[in-house]
Order: structure tokens, then C-alpha cells, then sequence
């Protein structure tokens, strides 16, 4: 329950605090790193393939996570029931909130059984360790083959959930830009151009947000990291952030000249963010920090494929686009309705709408997402990436068994696990079924 | 619900009242308190003075009551009963399953929806004095906690010091002249005909009655804060205590029984009027015909019902920096508040920066 002294003796107030603007930065990383994980599932850039599952589940456990943003915000949480059984469509866009984010997670959970189940069959033979094969042989439903056939329809299946889900992923953090786009009691939200900036600057902050998740798992466990995939990953950050930088200057222009802009539109944006308390977050932040700076870091393919060039670059877009949510959500709350006067925004450190319960919901994401790294075989992509801590595996005799005869044959029941010495020889193959037991090897 | 006391005359004990029957009627009875307690007490459960439970032939005579009368008393046909205390207004009166209301689609009201009366207010700003009394009234009447209002009067400065050679204000820099105009400026909750505050409530908790007034079901209001930020003329806001929003009701509870609202009541001036648009004879209809009258954001199509008399047009509705607005109710954080305590630059002073 928030303090009463939160709504100080002021007459108007941000009512919208810190957990709103963390709200569309959650959900753009949801729709952004989904994006990611499509550009290899359905718009045929193989060599981000590796890189899609981890996109995946960054995507997923997000996904979770966000709503307790909202839920955290809303004054009488136990009431929430009220959204299905009250659900006021099609007037209201926030009712629909909870149809756009249930088909989400059911479009998920079909995409992410579709991209793991071979990966799950392959761990159902594990025989050290029971209750995770047991726990893979469930998440494939039943379905163990491990030939072309079997991936080939699993490729299917993701095909058509990434296509599907791009929409729904655009639903997702569109319908957020469009209840502040629509608003138009606050002169500064109330813009066609919100919506659109938002979902572009989702897929901004989804590719720097996979960027530096690949980065984290390749020091956790050791792996070299592709500068190919670096390269490529930075390209389309570099592309989604022009079109981000051309959205903010056409908001800039269109907001910020007297010339162009409504009287209050301009009165306030010039008050906030030119001489206002908003300077620093907008100019130096968001635009600079954000957008710029990167825009001239990853100018080049060679400083695209530096690792600590677009380390940093990845961390200063999430920030960038971190800061935009915030000057979205707080500069139009402090644009007054009624009266001449700036409102005060304050930043509060613990309890009700704070950095602590954001944290929280951050924490909440994190955890959720090494629940689902240990359920989901992951790694498979990773594999052809020479581990630094593991001595490189020796091809053992029994190599013959990954025959290429082997690939066409459907597997109708599973096959005996194979032992430690032998999985470890998957790598130099290339056929399905051991690139799986590949999996094995290098996902304990 | 069928527990609280609300038929209009209490029944005498009846006789011969069987032990099994009585037995059976108590456990009814302390089933509906219960559920009444668990479903409908969410938040006025504190507010909600214990009543004595009815007996079983009480009980009886209740059911056969609500039975052949309607459960509620509605605003058009009110079946007001003093034992129904204010306490149990959300639940009778105001009970939104039973008004003709809409969440949506406001064009009904007066034609598929059935409009006798058609609230408004007149607000004629030549009479006010800014004395706040409705302000206080307000409070008083309808528990407004601290820091919060529903209705607030805004002193407006309009104007600016006019260098002038003759002027009466000797500076360093020129002699000026004043021609600054203060004015007070009451406001309230517009009760939009078309309010986007209804439409944006995801759980339909917030309705327009059929007789033009705003609300919000407090048992509802689920407190995510749409209809705050929708409102364009900060009507509403979040009740501290209760923790769901809030605004003016223009006193229903009070226009129910044939009172008038808090703010009018208390106003010395007579410069708040409030009446029925629909009868041609009222006050506010004959105000509104004969006196030019302006309304609050016009270009944002919500159809206030509140009218101004001999308002300062560009003040509220453009937010000019030639204009200032200081709340009574300032917040100490602000701007505003740093102006008026000499801590900040007044507007003029900032060399047309702001």
C-alpha cells in the first residue's frame, strides 16, 4: 500500500511512477528480443540461428515478469480478477491487456516446444540424470524423433509462431505506446508518433538486451564468442537505431519548434526538455548516450565486431531507451493539466512504486530466466564455439554410429543414452541426431 | 446484502417459530452476513457501523419484501429509508448494477436511455470571492481526506506590468504601469457528456448515470490510474485512505434526497448554480440562455456540463507563461510553490526563457 505522504499536499501528481516506466522498457525487451529470435526462425538469418533460443527465453521470462509491473502499480491489486470478468472492450485499450499478453504466453509456450522439443528428446536419454530426462521427456509431449523429418516440422511450427508472434509481440508493446499515443489529456503523450517510436526502440533495446545476454552466457560457461554473430547482431542494431534516431527527430522537430508544434505541446516540451528538469535524461541520455554515440561506435564492421565496443554500446542503448521510457512517462506527467506549473516527479528509492520493487521485478525476470536456461536445452547452437574450460573433446572409436545413414532413419523409440566418451565426439559431425547428442555433451 | 436493515418498517417478532426453522433461518442469516462480508465489505467494511442481525421472521418478512419491491432505491423512484444510513449508499443508491448507466457510448443517454434530469453547473466567476468555503464544504460533506480535493478555487493572475513613461511603479529600468487582473477560478469535475475518463476504465468501475453525473464504483476500482491521466481537467485523483480513485459526484448522494451539492449550499455568493438543464425553468437553463457562457478545454470535444460566466478564456484552456494560475492547494514541490515563497524567479523575470 503506498504511503500517504506519496501524494505529498500536491493537487496534481504523477500518478504513474517508476513501475509504469518500467513497464513498456520490460515489454519492449519482450517484443525486441522476440524480433531477435524471428530474424534466424523466419527471416532466414542463419547465423543468428544460435543465438535464437537464448532470444527465446530472454523473451519468455520477461514476458512473465511484466506484468508485475503494473500489477505492483495498481492501487487495489486484489482486484485484478475484474479484468477478465469486467474486461471493457473495446473501449478501453489497458482491457485488453490481459487477451494480448494470455495469447502471447500461449503462442510461447507452442514456439518454445517447438524449438526445444529435439533438444528435450535428446536429454530424455540422459541416464545420470533421471528427473531432468524425465522433465525433457515431458516437454516433448511424446514426440522423440530426432531425424530431418521431425526438425523439419519443428521449423515449421517455429516458422509459423514467429510470424504470428511478431504481430502479437508488436500488439503487446504497441497497445502500451497507444494508450499513452491516445491520450489526450496530456499534451505531450498524446501523439500518433508514440506508438511507433516505442515499438522501434523495443527492437532497439531487444538487440542490445540478446547482445549482452550472449556476451554474459559465453563468460559464464567460457565459450569463444563469434564476432561473425557480433557483427551481424550489431548491423541490425545499427539499422533499428536509425530509424529510432529518425523517429526521435521527427519528434524533436515536431514537439521542440515553435513553428510546428501545438502552443502547449511546444510550451511544454521546451520547458521540460531544453530548460527543464528532463535535460540531461533527453538530450544526453536518450538521444546521446542512446542513440548517437552508438550510431558512431558501430559505424564500421570492424568496431561492429569488437566484443567491448559493442559491450558497452549494447549497455548504453539499454540505458538510452531505459531513459526514453522515462522521459515519456515522467515528462508528460510533469507537463501540468491545469495549471503553469511543473509537477513533481520524485524518484522513490523503497516500498510502494520504487527502484526497490523495480529491482524486484528484474530479479523476478532473472530468476525466471535461469528456471527456464535449466529446463530448455538452450545451448545447442553454442556447440561449434571451442570451450576455454573444458579440454576439447576426443573423437572416441565408436564415431561410426552418427553415420550419415543414420539421419534418415526415424527414430521410433529411444535409443539407449549414449555414455559420456562418446557424446563428447558430436562436434565434428554435422548430422541432426548428433549435433542433439552434441546438446547433450555441453549442457550439463 | 440481505442482511443489511433496509426494509422500510421493521417486523414484529412473529409466533410460533419452530426450533429447526429458526435454527435454519440463522445459519441463512450468518451465511449472508458472511458472503455479504467477504463480497461486498471489500472496502467500506470499515466504514460500516455493526447493525443488530434480523431474526428469522424478520428475516422472512425481508425476503418477502425484497421480493415484491425493488431491491434498491434508485435516484428516479427513491425509497429512502432512514434506516439506511450513508454507509450503505455504494449499495442501494449508487448501486451501478441497477442505474441506467453507461460505460461507453455516451450518445445514448437521451435517446435509447431514458434522461428525466440533466444536471449541471453555472459557475458565474464574477460573483466569486474566492472565500474557499466550498472548497471546505466539499471536504466536510463528502470525508475528502488531507491533501486531495474535488473541488478547488484557482486564483488566476492575467496581465503583465506595462512599461509606461506616467506609470505609477518607479524601477531602475522605466516606470510601469500595472494591468495585472486577479481573478478566482472555481473548479470541479466537468461531468463530460462525453467524459474520456469512463471510456479508457479497463473494469467498467467508473459510469455516466443517465442524469449526466460521473462516478465511480469504489468497490471496483481496481486504482491502475487510466482515468486519472484521462481526465484533461484533473477532476480525479487517488483517495489516499481508500486507495482507488476518486472525483466529485456533484453530492449524488445529496441529489437523491432533493438537496443540492455541498459547494452550492455553502457558496455565499450564489456563484455557484446548479440545476436541471432539462427543465426550461430552472436557474442554470434561463443562466445558460441569457448569459454567454464558456466551458473548460472546448477543443477536446469531452462536453463539459460545468459552465463559466465571465471566465478569463485563455487562462485554463492554453496554458499561456502570460498567464499564472496559483493553487490554493499548491504542491510544495512545485514551481509554483518556490514562486510564491520568493525561491524561484517570478515568469517575468526569466528573460523569456520559460
Amino acid at each position: 500500500m503506498p504511503p500517504t505522504n506519496y501524494y505529498g499536499s500536491g493537487l496534481e501528481q504523477g500518478v504513474w511512477g517508476l513501475m509504469i516506466v518500467t513497464y513498456p522498457f520490460i515489454s519492449g525487451l519482450v517484443a525486441g528480443s522476440f524480433v531477435v529470435a524471428t530474424l534466424s526462425q523466419l527471416f532466414g538469418r542463419k547465423r543468428l540461428a544460435p543465438l535464437a533460443p537464448l532470444a527465446a527465453l530472454l523473451s519468455f521470462a520477461l514476458l512473465l515478469a511484466a506484468p508485475l509491473t503494473i500489477w505492483g502499480d495498481a492501487r487495489q491489486p486484489s482486484r485484478v480478477y475484474e479484468l477478465i470478468t469486467r474486461m471493457h472492450v473495446p473501449w478501453s485499450p489497458m482491457a485488453l491487456f490481459l487477451l494480448i499478453w494470455i495469447s502471447y504466453v500461449v503462442l510461447m509456450l507452442v514456439e518454445l516446444y517447438a524449438v526445444f522439443r529435439a533438444g528435450n528428446a535428446a536429454r530424455a536419454q540422459w541416464a545420470d540424470q533421471p528427473l531432468r530426462a524425465k522433465l525433457a521427456g515431458l516437454l516433448t509431449l511424446g514426440v522423440r524423433g530426432r531425424d530431418a523429418r521431425s526438425t523439419r516440422r519443428d521449423e515449421r511450427i517455429v516458422r509459423w509462431t514467429a510470424g504470428i508472434g511478431i504481430l502479437i509481440a508488436f500488439l503487446f508493446h504497441g497497445y502500451i505506446g497507444f494508450i499513452f499515443g491516445s491520450m489526450k489529456s496530456r499534451a505531450l503523450w498524446s501523439s500518433p508518433l508514440i506508438p511507433v517510436l516505442f515499438i522501434v526502440s523495443a527492437i532497439v533495446s531487444g538487440i542490445a538486451l540478446v547482445q549482452l545476454a550472449y556476451f554474459a552466457v559465453a563468460k559464464w560457461h567460457g565459450w569463444k564468442i563469434d564476432h561473425e554473430v557480433v557483427a551481424e547482431l550489431n548491423a541490425w542494431l545499427v539499422g533499428a537505431l536509425l530509424l529510432d534516431f529518425y523517429l526521435d527527430m521527427i519528434e524533436l522537430l515536431m514537439s521542440g519548434v515553435r513553428a510546428y508544434a501545438p502552443e502547449e505541446t511546444y510550451e511544454w516540451f521546451s520547458r521540460l526538455y531544453f530548460h527543464g528538469p528532463l535535460f540531461w535524461t533527453y538530450f544526453l541520455f536518450q538521444l546521446g548516450l542512446g542513440v548517437v554515440l552508438p550510431l558512431i561506435a558501430l559505424a564500421t564492421k570492424r568496431w561492429r565486431a569488437s566484443i567491448v565496443n559493442s559491450g558497452v554500446m549494447a549497455f548504453l542503448v539499454l540505458v538510452g531507451v531505459f531513459m526514453m521510457r522515462w522521459n515519456v512517462v515522467a515528462g508528460g506527467q510533469m507537463a501540468s493539466k491545469v495549471t503553469n506549473d511543473i509537477v513533481s516527479f520524485p524518484l522513490v528509492w523503497t516500498g510502494y512504486d520504487s527502484v526497490q520493487t523495480v529491482l524486484g521485478v528484474f530479479g523476478v525476470a532473472f530468476l525466471l530466466f535461469l528456471l527456464f536456461a535449466w529446463i530448455f536445452p538452450w545451448k545447442t547452437g553454442f556447440e561449434h564455439a571451442p570451450t576455454s574450460k573444458a579440454p576439447a573433446p576426443v573423437p572416441p572409436p565408436t564415431l561410426a554410429k552418427t553415420s550419415p545413414a543414420a539421419t534418415s532413419t526415424v527414430v521410433e523409440r529411444p535409443v539407449p543414452a549414449p555414455s559420456s566418451t562418446t557424446m563428447g565426439a558430436s562436434h565434428v559431425s554435422s548430422t541432426v541426431e548428433s549435433q542433439w547428442e552434441g546438446a547433450n555433451s555441453g549442457d550439463r | 446484502m440481505a442482511a443489511t436493515p433496509m426494509a422500510p418498517s421493521a417486523p414484529p417478532e412473529a409466533k410460533g417459530v419452530s426450533r429447526r426453522g429458526f435454527l435454519g433461518a440463522m445459519a441463512a442469516v450468518a451465511a449472508a452476513v458472511g458472503s455479504a462480508g467477504l463480497f461486498l465489505g471489500r472496502t467500506a467494511s470499515a466504514a460500516v457501523v455493526p447493525v443488530a442481525r434480523p431474526s428469522a421472521a424478520q428475516m422472512k418478512r425481508l425476503l418477502a419484501y425484497y421480493r415484491t419491491k425493488p431491491r434498491w432505491a434508485s435516484w428516479l423512484v427513491p425509497e429512502l429509508n432512514v434506516d439506511d444510513g450513508w454507509q450503505h449508499w455504494m449499495r442501494t443508491i449508487l448501486n451501478s448494477k441497477n442505474l441506467p448507466i453507461a460505460h461507453d457510448n455516451f450518445s445514448r443517454i437521451g435517446t435509447t436511455i431514458k434522461q428525466t434530469h440533466h444536471w449541471v453547473m453555472v459557475i458565474d466567476e464574477r460573483r466569486c470571492i474566492g472565500c474557499q468555503a466550498c472548497v471546505v464544504a466539499c471536504k466536510d460533506e463528502n470525508n475528502v481526506p488531507v491533501g486531495v480535493f474535488r473541488t478547488w478555487v484557482d486564483v488566476v493572475e492575467t496581465g503583465e506590468m506595462v512599461p509606461d513613461p506616467a506609470g505609477p511603479i518607479v524601477t531602475d529600468v522605466g516606470n510601469y504601469r500595472s494591468e495585472v487582473k486577479r481573478s478566482s477560478m472555481p473548479l470541479i469535475c466537468n461531468h463530460c457528456d462525453h467524459p474520456p475518463c469512463v471510456d479508457v476504465c479497463p473494469v467498467k468501475a467508473t459510469f455516466k448515470r443517465a442524469d449526466g453525473i460521473v462516478m465511480i464504483d469504489y468497490d471496483l476500482c481496481i486504482g491502475c490510474g487510466y482515468c486519472v491521466q484521462a481526465c484533461p481537467y484533473n477532476a480525479r485523483f487517488f483517495n489516499p485512505v481508500q486507495q482507488t480513485a476518486d472525483k466529485c459526484t456533484f453530492c449524488a448522494h445529496r441529489l437523491d434526497r432533493g438537496l443540492l451539492p455541498a459547494c452550492v449550499t455553502s457558496c455565499p455568493t450564489h456563484a455557484r448554480v446548479f440545476g436541471d438543464k432539462n427543465d426550461p425553468t430552472s436557474e442554470v437553463s434561463t443562466l445558460l440562455a441569457t448569459q454567454a457562457t464558456t466551458v473548460l478545454k472546448e477543443d477536446l470535444g469531452t462536453d463539459p456540463q460545468v459552465f463559466y460566466i465571465n471566465r478569463e478564456q485563455e487562462v485554463y484552456d492554453e496554458n499561456s507563461t502570460g498567464n499564472t494560475v496559483y493553487p490554493y492547494s499548491a504542491n510544495l514541490n512545485s514551481t509554483d510553490y518556490a514562486t510564491l515563497s520568493g525561491n524561484a524567479p517570478l515568469p517575468g523575470d526569466t528573460g523569456g526563457q520559460r
